[in-house]
């Protein structure tokens, strides 16, 4: 595209300096703060004023079981719930794309449980897992089985909580593969029907390759979200039992709040940090040398 | 795409129109809302909500009796842990707005060294607790001052059934036999319910334990943390060992792992159990409740292994006075108030709970209308055990419930958790110790 | 297909509305019990009268929502505006540094912004709170608008330019009013995002008057002293949906194409 040099670059700058402005304070200050915070002694043994002490608290976090069973989890939790968020999402997003009557229906209602807070359908799942009064184990119980403790041990505690952030979250990734859908021209599709393609042929050849930026930019997206995971595991499970649902932003958030130990809580925000860049990065180069392939 | 964006044929003067209209309608009432009429002088309270119902009528005489001093009691969350967790984000904000906070006795020692709590004994008197059942005293001054003033003494209490036996069981051995007994007989369901969950309730029970085969979960000693823990000495081991056992051989349900106070409370009052441990709240609860277990219910103290005498973990709550309160006399004048007798009769009489004057326990018409209080007195006078007293307790907790909690919901032995819990402590406590020096 | 996805979609919110219409001895035992009825408004009457009530929070939640839209579409629409007419390293920059931002979990800033608050005496302020609000929507809101100016015909600035207008002038009466479908759809996804946001609320306000809703649902999600309240918390959750419910379902078609657009365009 042709520069338009309507304004001086001057102008530019200026006009888009508030809202920079604004970034640097709410994200690149903090960051530069956790990580200064996270060579000292700030907790509620220094009386809360920081005290240098070196590396300090790197040291007890790498020797911290809690620290690695948490990274565990959380990446765990990533891993498995984006991807069953990007295979139903994709599916989600090609039932919504095929017209019909009431599409625009269609796609509100199935958008309301991303739409919503996350902290009251956490309060809302909470109810449905319940034992032994919740509508899951009233089913079972018309089934004839027994009631089912769904958040009483790790395991399936775990695996539930998952169920409902993939609930909560393939809306998202179905709404920004569906703009993708909405991208291919259709007489690309009509092209490939005429030459005979089958409905998997035509998703295998065409769709998913030409899919691939907005696949790659939901996975992105939502593996950051999902390293972050906060709100669902504090409401939901407050981490337990045993520590099993437990997210590294929670820990870190324990530190601060409850524990009083900042020094230690910066080191877990840094720590995600530095983890949440690392598996982006790593994630976006396996993306692009991906998509860079089929065009060889 | 476009096409469909603009029938709505919105103009940014109706979008801008709009956004301010509804921002106006807004503010307003809010800015409205917003302002509290100032009195003489106010005194803000922060208390959990169920305290504010039982104070509410007293309050409101104080406030009538009193035209230049008022009490204003600000509505906290039920839970306990969540109550924490909203004062220390106030305080931590620098912006807590109350001069009062209702507290759990396990806070104290944190909040006294963040620096948020002032000392009571220079408006109190050095004596201000001098009249309480010693048990009721511990836990409130240290470090040579009076940081809180016990508003309630409870503790760890055993609930069980009348109906079923003559007497409680004087020893772990002898509940778990009478548990299996009735639960043989099909008396009952479940033996013994508890606190099982992820919380610091399962801490109460654990102390109890542990301290009932004969361990102790803190050692007091030098140091900032003030001391060590011993939680893979064989009595702690034994503690949770028999925890696990009441689990596996099904003396206690599975799902006490998900149980705090009120889930086991309520298996307990629907007659599904044949003991419950508790606090002296859930006497009450049981009788207005008006289940099948109404006037079949007997308190009596916890119990421990043979041959070892024992007592229930101290769960008092208190008044402290916050830091930066711009009345501190008036806020005193008020702890007194709140603390002392008269309010404490009034609410044993109303509510059921637990006093921690001595006059009180010698009442005739309290112990008349009030059966629960000889076990109580009992129970404060025993000796009842206060959670580990350093700053750094509530890590210390948070770890030991979630190795207690994993033993009973996975595999894997009372040792090898109690070891863990003991070595991370022991992690905790020596990072802390690096703190100290600056 | 369709009635499955719609199943999946609208089954744990139905059972929700359904929780908060029914008394507690019908939600257990599926029956009508010692009350004599099946069916009951109490719940919503017990969360609309609860103090603080219910509708305090609502209206905290659209204080704070109605000034960080406002606030989000003042700083937005310009920077939208420069970054699009800006060539080069620095218009790269901007956006690598915008998308980066959108990704980022919020949850990692509490601990920084919560000593920002302290410090600026921020606390406890609805319309301060909108400040981190503002932020953290700014990227997705300028990377929507980004894409919305790339769509204007190329021609019709320098048109209006060649007329004698000069740049404010030009923004307000000759581009935004093209960019009104546009602007609706940001400036409702950032109330969205701004009604749902929890940690940093959680973090910045402590008196219980001035919670916002998802902080003041998980403080009644934290409660465990009464048997079973689960109508009382479908009750509050219904009511917590409510307006963002109308809001989707009046929107949707701007919500859907605003943000399937900014996505193609950015």
């Amino acid at each position: 595209m042709k520069e338009q040099r309507l304004n001086s670059s001057w102008v530019n700058s200026l006009l888009m300096l508030p809202a920079l402005v604004l970034l640097a304070i709410v994200f690149a200050w903090p960051l530069l703060d956790s990580a200064w915070l996270s060579t000292q002694a700030s907790s509620v043994l220094t009386g809360l004023t920081p005290l240098a002490n070196g590396g300090a608290n790197w040291q007890r976090l790498l020797g911290d079981a809690r620290f690695w069973q948490d990274a565990a989890v959380t990446l765990r939790f990533a891993g498995v719930s984006v991807a069953l968020e990007l295979v139903l999402g994709l599916a989600m997003a090609l039932l919504l794309h095929q017209p019909s009557r009431g599409r625009g229906w269609l796609r509100a209602l199935t958008l309301l449980p991303w739409a919503l807070p996350t902290t009251v359908l956490a309060l809302g799942w909470r109810w449905i897992y319940n034992d032994p009064y919740g509508p899951l184990n009233a089913i079972l119980r018309a089934c004839g089985a027994a009631p089912f403790g769904f958040l009483t041990t790790p395991a399936s505690t775990w695996l539930f909580t998952v169920l409902a952030d993939v609930w909560k979250t393939t809306p998202f990734v179905a709404l920004l593969l569906l703009a993708g859908l909405q991208s291919i021209p259709a007489e690309l599709e009509e092209s490939l029907v005429l030459e005979g393609a089958s409905p998997g042929q035509i998703l295998r050849r065409l769709t998913l390759p030409l899919l691939k930026p907005w696949i790659s930019l939901a996975l992105l997206f939502r593996l950051a979200q999902a390293l972050g995971v906060f709100d669902l595991v504090q409401v939901l499970t407050r981490g337990g039992p045993a520590g099993s649902t437990e997210s590294l932003a929670l820990y870190a958030y324990l530190n601060a709040m409850r524990f009083l130990d900042f020094g230690y809580s910066a080191t877990l925000v840094i720590a995600t940090f530095l983890l949440l860049v690392l598996l982006t990065a790593l994630g976006w180069l396996l993306l692009r040398r991906r998509a860079l392939e089929p065009s060889r | 795409m476009a096409g469909s964006g603009a029938r709505r044929r919105l103009t940014p003067g109706s979008v801008l129109a709009g956004l301010l209209l509804g921002l106006a309608l807004i503010l307003v009432p809010a800015a409205l809302l917003a302002r509290p009429v100032a009195a003489a002088t106010t005194v803000r309270v922060l208390m959990p909500s169920p305290f504010v119902d039982a104070t509410a009528a007293l309050v409101a005489g104080f406030n009538r009796d009193h035209p230049k001093l008022k009490v204003e009691v600000a509505r906290g969350p039920l839970d306990t842990e969540a109550m924490s967790d909203l004062a220390i984000g106030g305080l931590l904000l620098g912006d807590s707005g109350y001069d009062l906070l209702l507290m759990d006795v396990s806070w104290t020692a944190k909040y006294v060294a963040a620096g948020w709590l002032l000392p009571l004994e220079g408006l109190l008197g050095d004596d201000a607790l001098e009249a309480m059942v010693p048990g009721a005293r511990v836990g409130n001054a240290f470090g040579g001052h009076l940081w809180r003033m016990p508003l309630t003494g409870d503790t760890g209490l055993l609930y069980w059934r009348t109906d079923l036996m003559a007497a409680p069981p004087r020893s772990t051995q002898e509940l778990e036999a009478v548990a299996r007994r009735l639960q043989a007989e099909g008396k009952v369901r479940w033996g013994y319910v508890w606190q099982g969950r992820q919380y610091e309730g399962l801490s109460c029970v654990m102390l109890e334990m542990i301290h009932a085969f004969g361990g102790q979960w803190w050692q007091a000693g030098s140091g900032r943390a003030g001391g060590h823990t011993e939680l893979d000495s064989p009595g702690a081991i034994a503690a949770a060992d028999w925890l696990l056992h009441l689990v596996r051989t099904g003396v206690s349900p599975e799902a006490v792992a998900d149980f705090a106070e009120n889930e086991a409370l309520q298996l307990f009052a629907a007659g599904d159990a044949a003991f419950l441990r508790n606090w002296p709240y859930a006497w009450r609860e049981i009788e207005k409740g008006g289940g099948p277990v109404v006037g079949k219910v007997g308190v009596s103290t916890v119990v421990s292994a043979a041959g070892i005498s024992s007592g229930g973990t101290l769960g008092t709550w208190g008044l402290s006075l916050l830091a930066g309160s711009p009345h501190p006399q008036a806020a005193a004048e008020v702890i007194r108030w709140f603390t002392g007798p008269e309010t404490q009769k009034a609410l044993v009489l109303d509510q059921g709970y637990a006093p921690t004057w001595a006059a009180l326990y010698a009442d005739p018409e309290l112990q008349q209308k009030h059966p629960l209080l000889a076990v109580q007195r009992q129970a404060l006078e025993q000796g009842p055990l206060v959670r580990p007293l350093t700053p750094l307790y509530a890590q210390l907790s948070d770890l030991l419930q979630r190795q207690v909690n994993g033993l009973i919901t996975s595999e894997g032995s009372a040792a090898a958790a109690m070891g863990r819990a003991q070595t991370q402590s022991a992690v905790l406590l020596e990072s802390a110790a690096g703190q100290e020096h600056p | 297909m369709k009635g499955l996805l719609l199943l999946w979609s609208l089954a744990p919110l139905a059972w929700q509305l359904y929780t908060s219409l029914v008394t507690p001895e019908a939600l257990v035992s599926g029956s009508v019990g010692t009350s004599g009825s099946f069916w009951t408004l109490e719940n919503y009457r017990q969360v609309w009268l609860a103090d603080p009530p219910i509708w305090r929070y609502l209206l905290n939640s659209a204080v704070v929502g109605a000034a960080t839209t406002a606030l989000t579409l003042t700083l937005a629409v310009p920077c939208a505006y420069g970054l699009q007419r800006q060539g080069g390293r620095l218009r790269w920059l901007v956006t690598l540094a915008l998308l980066a931002t959108a990704i980022f979990p919020t949850v990692l800033l509490f601990l920084a912004l919560l000593q920002l608050a302290r410090a600026l005496g921020l606390a406890n302020n609805l319309l301060a709170l909108s400040l981190p609000y503002t932020a953290l929507c700014l990227p997705l809101a300028v990377l929507l608008l980004r894409a919305a100016f790339a769509d204007l015909p190329p021609d019709l600035e320098d048109a209006a330019r060649l007329e004698g207008m000069n740049l404010p002038r030009r923004l307000r009466h000759v581009l935004l009013p093209l960019l009104a479908p546009s602007l609706a759809s940001t400036a409702i996804l950032v109330f969205l995002f701004s009604w749902n946001e929890y940690p940093i609320a959680l973090t910045w306000i402590s008196r219980p008057e001035l919670l916002t809703l998802p902080p003041a649902i998980a403080r009644i999600a934290g409660s465990s002293l009464f048997t079973v309240p689960y109508g009382a918390f479908a009750a509050a959750t219904v009511l917590g949906s409510l307006p963002l419910l109308l809001l989707v379902l009046i929107f949707q078609r701007s919500i859907v194409s605003g943000l399937t657009q900014g996505a193609i365009k950015g």
